[in-house]
C-alpha cells in the first residue's frame, strides 16, 4: 500500500485526536464479578496465614480465614467488649484473665469440601500459630489450647491478660484452618492451597502474578456480593497508578509520600481513598548513649524545635498527629489539652535554643544521623533535619537503602532512627518492642528494637510495663500504660512523630458496603458491590 | 568447528567463576542483612537466628564460598529468602518471559532498523537519510523507562489498545502483552541498527567491486541487496550482537514499567531483599545467557565470512 502524504497526516491526525478523548475511551470497565487489587509488592509469598510476613499477602488472607472473634468490619476494637462473634458465639474470662473459655459457631463449612470446623481445628491452629508462626512471641503467654467438646475451647494463659481478643485471638496467625486440610496437603502445599472457612477460597496462587480467589458458596453468613477477588502484585509505583486509571484494577494499595494523594485526584476526581487512622506509627528514637543526647536537656530541645503538627500536615491527608506515643483514639492516648503543660513541648524554636544554650550549646552542635530512601521515612526526616537545623542542630543525614537502613539500626550505628510500624489498639506492644530493657538494641544484631537503649542507660518503663501486663481489670491496665505515656514524655527517648494511614486508592465504581475507619492494613470485600 | 566450539566453553569457565565469585563477594560486601528483609525489622533475635541457620547464613564466610559453588555445580542456588521455593524454579519460571521479550525485541528491532538503514544509505543526505538521523538521536536519547511509560499512557492507557501490565496467559495473550514491552525496546535496536546498516553499506557501496556491478548492468536492487547488503552483514553482525546484549540488559526496566515478570523483575526484587539466592542464580544465567550470545555469534562469522574459518 502507498500511504500519501494527505493519507498520512489524517491518519496522524485521527489518532492524535483518539489519544485526546483520555480515559473515557479505555479497555471496557473491569468485570463487575470481580474485585481485583493491585499489591504493591512483586509477587505472593503464602496464602497460609500463620506465615505471612509480606503484607500484601493479607489482602488475600484477609478474605479466605476467620478468627474466633473479629472487630466490625473497618474499624479496631479499641476496648475488649468492641469485639464480634464469628467462629465462637460467646466467650468468657476467668476472674484472672487467664483462663479464656470459647463457645463454637455449629455448621461451619471449610472451603473445598474439606468439612465442618470443630474444637479439633481450633487447637490445631492455635498450637501450630504458637509452635512456628510469625507472630510466635505474642502467643508465648498461651500455657494450653484445649478441646473441652466438639464446640468449646479453652485458653489458659501464664500470666492475666485482659486484652486477649485483641492480642492473640483476632490475629493472623491464628485464624482457623482447616487441620484435615493441612494433613492431607502437607505443610509446604498448605502455603500455596490455603483452606479456611472465610467468605472466599483460594482457586489460584502464582507467584508471578498473584492470588485469585471465589466466592465461598457455603459460608455460614451472608454470602459475598460479588463472585471473585483478584490480588495483582505490582510493585512498580507508575505500573500500578496506570493500572488504576485504566480500569485493569479496581483498587490499588497507595505510596505514602507527600502529595501523593492529590496527585491522583488530578488525574481522575471520582478516586476514593479509604485510609486507616491511626495507621503507622512513626517514631523517632534518640539514642541516650550518643553524646549531647544523654542530656535531657537536649531531648527536650529537640521536642520543641519539631514542629510536629507540620510533620502531620506534611503527610495530609495520610499523616496523623500524636501528642504522646499512642494517638488519641487508642486506649493510653493523650489529647494535648489533657497533658501537664510542661509534656505538651508545643513548637517553639526560641525554647529549643535556650534549652541547648543551658546544655553548653550555645552555637549548636553537628552530629550524623542515617535514614531510608523510603518515600515517607526520607520526607519526615528532611522535614526533621530543617526544623533542627533552625535551631542549631545540623543533622549531616544520611539517606540510604531500606534494607540496609534497618540492618544499620539493628547494629546500633544510628543517632536518630526513625521507625515505622502499625500496632492494634494493645498499647503495650510498642511499649514491649520499643521501649522495653529486654528488646535493647545490640552492636552485635542479636537485640531488639529499643534503639534508645531506655532502661539500661537510664530506668526506663519496665516496672510499670510488667504491671500493666498482670492487670486483671482492663482499666486498671489502660491507666498502667497512660503512666507510661508521660514518663516516656518526661524522659523524651523515644518521640511519636506522626502516624500515618495505610491508604487504597478505588474507583468509584467499587463500594465496599462500609466506612474505612482504621483497622489493619487490609479489608474485607464480603459486603462489597460493582457497578459495570 | 566441533573443536573450535569446545575450547570456546572451556574459555568461558572461568569467566563464569569469576562471575560467580563477584556476585557472592558483592553480596556479603552491600550493607544490609537477609534475615531482617525476610523476617521484617520486628523480627525477634532468635527468629532471625534461626532463619539464619535454616538458609546457611551462620557458618563462615569462606564455607559459604564453598557451598556456593558445589551447589552451582550440581545446578542448585539454593531457596529463596522471599519465597521458600527452590531458586531454579523461580529462574526457570521467569526465564521465558525475558527471552521471549528480548527476541520480540530484536525482530521488530532488526526488522525496522536494516530497512531503516538501507533507505538512509541510498538516499544519502536527502530526506530519508536526514529522517533516520533524527530517528536515531531520538532512540539513543529517550531512556527505556521513560519511552515504556509514554506508550503505556498512549496506547493502553489512552487508547487502551493493549493490557497495562502482567505476561499474559496462552501463546496469544502472551504475544499480546508482548507488543508494547518489545517496541519499547526495540526503538533503541531500530536507532542503532538502522545507523550501523546505513554506514556499513555506505562503505560496501563504495567499493569496486560494486562499480563494477553496475558497469555490468545489474539492477539497482541487485546491486544493493546482493553486492552491498551481504558483504555488510559482518560489521552489522557485530552490532547486532551488542545489541541483543543490551536488549537483554534493558529488559529489566521495561519488565518493571509494564509489570511483567521476567528475570529482571525477579532479580530487582531480590537485590531490595538481599535474597542472595536469586541474585547469585540469576547474575550467573544472565552471565551465561551472555557468553552463549557471545559464542552465536562468532560462529555467525564463520558461516558469514568464510575466510575467518581458514584463519582459525
Amino acid at each position: 500500500m502507498n500511504l500519501r502524504r494527505r493519507q498520512f497526516l489524517e491518519l496522524s491526525a485521527a489518532t492524535a485526536a483518539m489519544s485526546m478523548l483520555g480515559p473515557a475511551l479505555a479497555r471496557a470497565a473491569s468485570d463487575p464479578d470481580t474485585i481485583r487489587i493491585g499489591i504493591a509488592a512483586n509477587g505472593p509469598r503464602t496464602s497460609d496465614p500463620n506465615y505471612t510476613t509480606q503484607g500484601g499477602d493479607n489482602w488475600a488472607t484477609e478474605q479466605m480465614y476467620e478468627q474466633l472473634v473479629r472487630p466490625d468490619d473497618g474499624t479496631f476494637a479499641t476496648t475488649p467488649d468492641q469485639y464480634r462473634p464469628t467462629l465462637a458465639t460467646e466467650w468468657s474470662a476467668s476472674s484472672d484473665a487467664k483462663t479464656w473459655t470459647f463457645k463454637l459457631r455449629q455448621g461451619v463449612q471449610f472451603h473445598k469440601g474439606f468439612g465442618e470446623m470443630t474444637s479439633e481445628d481450633v487447637v490445631f491452629s492455635f498450637k501450630r500459630a504458637m509452635a512456628d508462626g510469625t507472630n510466635k512471641p505474642i502467643l508465648s503467654n498461651i500455657a494450653d489450647v484445649v478441646a473441652t467438646g466438639p464446640y468449646e475451647v479453652v485458653i489458659t494463659l501464664k500470666n492475666s491478660d485482659v486484652n486477649l481478643l485483641g492480642t492473640s485471638i483476632f490475629l493472623n496467625n491464628t485464624a482457623v484452618v482447616s487441620k484435615k486440610a493441612v494433613d492431607q496437603m502437607g505443610a509446604e502445599k498448605f502455603k500455596t492451597d490455603a483452606v479456611g472457612t472465610g467468605p472466599y477460597e483460594l482457586t489460584r496462587f502464582d507467584s508471578k502474578w498473584g492470588t485469585a480467589l471465589k466466592r465461598h458458596e457455603g459460608y455460614w453468613g451472608e454470602k459475598a456480593k460479588v463472585a471473585k477477588v483478584e490480588s495483582v502484585y505490582i510493585a512498580d509505583t507508575t505500573a500500578r497508578t496506570l493500572a488504576l486509571l485504566a480500569g485493569d484494577v479496581d483498587m490499588i494499595e497507595a505510596v505514602r509520600a507527600p502529595g501523593w494523594v492529590d496527585s491522583m485526584l488530578q488525574r481522575d476526581s471520582t478516586l476514593q481513598f479509604d485510609m486507616t487512622s491511626p495507621g503507622s506509627f512513626n517514631t523517632l528514637h534518640i539514642n541516650l548513649k550518643r553524646k549531647p543526647f544523654d542530656n535531657i536537656k537536649v531531648r527536650q530541645a529537640i521536642m520543641y524545635a519539631v514542629d510536629r503538627h507540620a510533620v502531620a500536615e506534611a503527610m495530609k491527608p495520610m499523616g496523623g498527629f500524636t501528642a504522646d506515643l499512642q494517638p488519641e483514639s487508642f486506649p493510653g492516648g493523650f489529647k494535648t489539652e489533657d497533658l501537664p503543660p510542661d509534656l505538651q513541648y508545643n513548637y517553639d524554636p526560641e525554647k529549643a535554643k535556650a534549652l541547648l544554650a543551658e546544655a553548653g550549646f550555645p552555637d549548636g552542635f553537628d552530629f550524623d544521623s542515617n535514614v531510608s530512601q523510603r518515600e515517607d521515612y526520607a520526607s519526615i526526616m528532611l522535614i526533621v533535619q530543617e526544623q533542627l537545623r533552625a535551631v542549631g542542630m545540623r543533622m549531616n543525614l544520611h539517606i540510604g537503602d531500606h534494607t540496609a537502613y534497618h540492618a544499620d539500626n539493628q547494629h546500633d550505628k544510628n543517632t536518630l532512627a526513625l521507625h515505622s510500624s502499625s500496632y492494634p489498639p494493645i498499647p503495650t506492644q510498642l511499649y514491649v518492642q520499643q521501649l522495653s530493657t529486654k528488646a535493647e538494641v545490640k552492636p552485635d544484631g542479636t537485640g531488639g528494637i529499643n534503639y534508645s537503649h531506655y532502661g539500661v542507660a537510664m530506668p526506663g518503663i519496665d516496672d510499670l510495663l510488667a504491671k500493666a501486663l498482670q492487670a486483671t481489670d482492663y482499666k486498671a491496665y489502660v491507666d498502667y500504660c497512660r503512666q507510661i505515656e508521660l514518663q516516656v514524655l518526661r524522659d523524651l527517648p523515644l518521640i511519636g512523630m506522626s502516624t500515618l494511614s495505610f491508604t487504597v486508592a478505588r474507583n468509584a465504581r467499587l463500594d465496599l458496603g462500609y466506612k474505612v475507619q482504621s483497622g489493619y492494613a487490609r479489608w474485607r470485600f464480603h459486603h462489597a458491590t460493582k457497578k459495570a | 568447528m566441533a573443536r573450535y566450539f569446545l575450547l570456546r566453553l572451556a574459555d568461558a569457565i572461568p569467566t563464569i567463576w569469576l562471575v560467580l565469585t563477584l556476585v557472592f563477594i558483592a553480596m556479603r560486601i552491600l550493607p544490609g542483612d537477609p534475615a531482617i528483609a525476610a523476617l521484617g525489622d520486628m523480627a525477634l533475635p532468635e527468629q532471625l537466628a534461626a532463619f539464619r541457620h535454616k538458609m546457611g547464613l551462620d557458618v563462615p564466610l569462606w564455607q559459604q564460598y564453598i557451598n556456593f559453588l558445589i551447589g552451582v555445580l550440581s545446578l542448585d542456588f539454593g531457596q529463596s529468602y522471599m519465597n521458600d521455593e527452590p531458586v531454579l524454579n523461580l529462574i526457570a519460571a521467569n526465564l521465558p518471559y525475558t527471552i521471549e521479550l528480548t527476541v520480540a525485541a530484536m525482530i521488530i528491532g532488526v526488522g525496522a532498523g536494516v530497512p531503516f538503514g538501507v533507505l538512509a544509505a541510498t538516499h544519502r543526505d536527502r530526506l530519508p537519510d536526514s529522517g533516520m538521523r533524527v530517528f536515531s538521536l531520538l532512540g539513543y536519547a529517550i531512556p527505556d523507562f521513560y519511552l515504556g511509560a509514554l506508550l503505556l499512557i498512549g496506547f493502553a492507557l489512552n487508547l487502551g489498545w493493549f493490557p497495562i501490565n502482567g505476561g499474559g496467559d496462552g501463546f496469544m495473550d502472551r504475544m499480546y502483552h508482548i507488543v508494547l514491552p518489545a517496541l519499547t525496546l526495540a526503538l533503541v535496536k531500530a536507532a542503532f541498527i538502522g545507523r550501523l546498516t546505513r554506514t556499513a553499506l555506505l562503505e560496501t557501496l563504495g567499493k569496486d567491486y560494486v562499480r563494477t556491478a553496475r558497469a555490468k548492468g545489474a539492477r539497482e536492487p541487485r546491486v544493493i541487496y546482493r553486492h552491498g547488503l551481504r558483504n555488510a552483514l559482518l560489521p552489522l553482525s557485530t552490532g547486532m550482537g551488542l545489541s541483543l546484549l543490551a536488549t537483554l540488559s534493558g529488559s529489566v526496566a521495561v519488565e518493571l514499567v509494564f509489570n511483567r515478570p521476567g528475570l529482571g523483575r525477579l532479580l530487582i526484587q531480590a537485590i531490595n531483599e538481599r535474597d542472595y539466592g536469586i541474585i547469585q542464580g540469576g547474575v550467573v544465567v544472565f552471565a551465561l545467557l551472555v557468553l552463549l550470545i557471545n559464542l552465536v555469534m562468532d560462529l555467525l562469522y564463520i558461516v558469514i565470512d568464510p575466510r575467518i574459518r581458514v584463519k582459525s
